[in-house]
């Protein structure tokens, strides 16, 4: 199949700290098809935001991506690394981590655009809104007008010149189209009288209307993919419709590809076509959103959709699931399946390494694949784990 | 590049501190004298009159020993008189022991300490700034090897660092056309004024006091700016830049060192006060390039002390409003452009 966008093969990311290694992803596969919104949902510390930050290579130290692939499909590009880079290049995908760093820079913003949690935090206080956007249109634009992907698309703004541009306010770098274009976005992203908005300050922006400037900044770049990291979190539940919707509208008018990464359900179920849900850095079970959440596999998916309370059905009281999310430190993490000492149905062949298995799909066109042992057998209570052998679990490494 | 709120804190400030106020006439004088030296000068500073040495200033006498001589009778007789000196009209702060005027010379030691203040301030900030950016922005081994360096020229004592400096490399000097004699505005000026003529046209720029002043004040600015690289790097603007495909130079140049200004500009106005000391005790020292500093006539005057007190009491108190103004207006600025912290030098 040819209709994906991105393919991430194996991803792993760890994090080499002083109280030891931390797998924050481990071994993660998912596709992103055109036009298609995947979400990546589990809670806190599950290794989403990392995925989301691996994605782009930004993974910072102590962090490093210790292996995996993320194929993007590319034909220019393709073709132009098939011979100096072979092992990076299959058919029409270039694989992102293989290409030499100018390049993936360069893929930064015309590829991938990211959208990240807290908008107040998310753009340079001493800059006008509608000057830095204006700057990610000129940098992308730049970037395109120069195929070579070679670093002078600052050409004329080394370090010299930001320094005297720093004390000699010049907008001499942001072309007028680009400042037009500026506008042009704010309009798009909903943004009344963008051009008195334009030349406000971040400060004088509402969260919302600043997580739409970051929209508008995002879509600078026209990205083949958008990863919005939480982009609602830090917002008003009304505001935070309101960004949904624009993602969603936006992403039909550009035909654009959504990674959307949240915890929250609710927002999954509304905007995904299909979804992976993490645990302790791997992805569990991943397939479209009808299998995933009406026929979930993996227990862990089970008690996550268990603790939504339900208008219709409004339970006495909710099921959440019982005990905390595992350690993620390397010399803490046994063997066996890492749900296992909170899985209701932990058995003893959940004590050694789990592989993703292919589970039944009600969807044509989309696999759905589970990490659990329960994919392919039925649960049998006489292989149960009783309440010691879960507790050795956690205590035995 | 001034958003007009942090336009609106210096006003504020500048309305309820006295003190400020006073800082900001003490500088703004300072300026204007250095600038205009050649029309607020009584004489050129360098004109020697032997006749006419240690003047007192106007209110003031000094009575000194004359010994004569005299033929009474057929025989020399030696005959101590009294003679009391009074001021004169023409050297109101009085003249030093080779009758050059004190005031005048102070009008042109302010050019001095003006430009080496300025321009070694500068030259520090650039260093510092820079090496502190990278220091911060990168952190790791560039970061350690950078900032020992730092820590290690910090533990020489500047003046004894400076000396070093100065006894390797010499005290080169450049001599700067005074503009305003260049364009020969200065004496018809002067004529009109009845002052009398012929300035100076040129004035010494020590340029080698000026390098080692900024080569030994570098350090401080490097490690604010280090300071505030290391918590900006981590803002998620900057991430967010990144996720866009800046560049790291961008980065720094774009959104670390603007959002780093304050604390810098607030550093580099103390730094000023602190260099125009450090340049005072240098010519003091005897190692400065030019004779026409606070420092050099201090030292002059030091031989005079019990005699002719002014030849030293004027440029140490040109020292003083000079620094206490510049420290006023660095405390000010920090006020003002730095809510979170608490004023100590408002009123």
């Amino acid at each position: 199949m040819t209709d994906e966008i991105l393919k991430v093969r194996n991803l792993t990311t760890r994090f080499f700290t002083e109280e030891g290694q931390v797998n924050a992803v481990e071994s993660v596969d998912f596709d992103v098809r055109d036009g298609e919104t995947f979400g990546i949902v589990g809670e806190s510390g599950s290794g989403k935001s990392v995925t989301a930050l691996s994605l782009i290579d930004l993974v910072e130290t102590p962090g490093r991506i210790v292996e995996g692939e993320v194929w993007y499909r590319d034909a220019d590009l393709a073709e132009e690394h098939r011979e100096s880079h072979p092992d990076a290049v299959d058919g029409d995908y270039v694989d992102v981590r293989q290409l030499p760093e100018s390049t993936r820079r360069w893929l930064r913003g015309p590829a991938f655009a990211t959208i990240f949690q807290d908008p107040m935090s998310s753009l340079n206080p001493s800059i006008t809104v509608g000057e830095q956007i204006a700057e990610a249109v000129e940098v992308q634009r730049r970037a395109r007008a120069n195929p070579r992907r070679t670093r002078s698309r600052t050409q004329g703004y080394g370090l010299g010149r930001l320094l005297v541009d720093s004390v000699v306010p010049s907008r001499d770098y942001v072309s007028e189209e680009s400042h037009e274009r500026a506008v042009e976005l704010l309009e798009r992203v909903g943004i009344p009288d963008p051009e008195q908005r334009a030349e406000e300050y971040p400060h004088e922006f509402s969260g919302g209307m600043l997580q739409r400037a970051m929209v508008a900044q995002a879509l600078a770049g026209e990205p083949d993919v958008l990863i919005a990291d939480e982009p609602t979190t830090a917002l008003d539940v009304t505001i935070q419709a309101q960004i949904l919707n624009l993602l969603r509208d936006l992403q039909e008018e550009e035909d654009m590809s959504v990674v959307l990464i949240t915890h929250n359900l609710g927002v999954i179920a509304r905007m995904c076509q299909r979804v992976g849900v993490m645990y302790a850095g791997e992805v569990v079970e991943r397939g479209a959103l009808e299998d995933v959440f009406q026929n979930p596999v993996h227990p862990y998916t089970e008690g996550l959709l268990g603790s939504i309370p339900d208008i219709e059905d409004p339970a006495p009281r909710l099921s959440p699931i019982e005990g905390n999310v595992p350690s993620l430190l390397d010399s803490e993490m046994g063997e066996e399946c890492y749900f296992a000492d909170r899985c209701p149905k932990a058995m003893e062949s959940c004590l050694h390494r789990i592989d993703e298995h292919e589970a039944e799909s009600t969807v044509d066109d989309a696999a759905h694949h589970v990490r659990c042992v329960l994919a392919n057998r039925e649960y049998d209570e006489s292989e149960a784990l009783g309440p010691e052998a879960k507790q050795e679990v956690i205590t035995d490494d | 590049m001034i958003s007009p709120r942090t336009l609106r804190n210096l006003k504020k400030e500048l309305r309820s501190s006295a003190l400020a106020k006073l800082g900001i006439v003490l500088v703004l004088a300072m300026i204007l004298v250095a600038a205009f030296a050649p029309f607020i000068a009584l004489h050129n500073p360098t004109n020697q009159d032997l006749e006419e040495n240690n003047l007192p200033p106007l209110g003031f006498s000094r009575t000194t020993e004359e010994t004569s001589s005299e033929m009474v009778n057929g025989s020399l007789e030696i005959v101590n008189e009294t003679v009391r000196i009074n001021a004169t009209a023409s050297h109101p702060l009085g003249t030093n022991s080779l009758g050059q005027d004190v005031y005048s010379r102070a009008v042109y030691g302010a050019r001095t300490s003006m430009m080496v203040g300025v321009l070694g301030t500068v030259l520090a900030a650039v260093l510092g700034v820079s090496v502190g950016l990278v220091a911060g922005f990168y952190r790791g081994r560039v970061d350690d090897a950078l900032m020992r360096f730092a820590d290690v020229s910090l533990a020489f004592p500047s003046l004894v660092l400076a000396i070093a400096l100065i006894g390797l490399w010499g005290r080169a000097a450049v001599d700067v056309p005074d503009p305003f004699v260049a364009l020969g505005i200065v004496d018809p000026v002067r004529a009109a004024f009845g002052l009398p003529t012929g300035m100076p046209d040129s004035f010494v720029l020590p340029g080698t006091v000026i390098i080692v002043v900024g080569l030994v004040n570098w350090v401080w600015f490097a490690r604010i700016a280090r300071g505030e690289a290391l918590s900006i790097r981590e803002e998620e603007y900057v991430k967010a830049a990144r996720a866009l495909g800046a560049s790291d130079a961008r980065i720094i140049g774009r959104h670390v060192l603007p959002n780093a200004t304050t604390p810098i500009l607030v550093l580099a106005t103390i730094q000023v006060a602190a260099i125009i000391l450090l340049e005072s005790s240098l010519s003091f020292l005897g190692f400065s390039g030019t004779t026409l500093s606070w420092g050099f006539d201090i030292s002059q005057g030091r031989g005079y002390l019990s005699s002719a007190w002014w030849i030293a009491t004027v440029p140490g108190l040109a020292i003083v409003f000079a620094v206490i103004g510049v420290n006023l207006v660095g405390d000010w600025l920090r006020d003002a452009l730095d809510p979170g912290i608490e004023g100590e030098g408002g009123v």
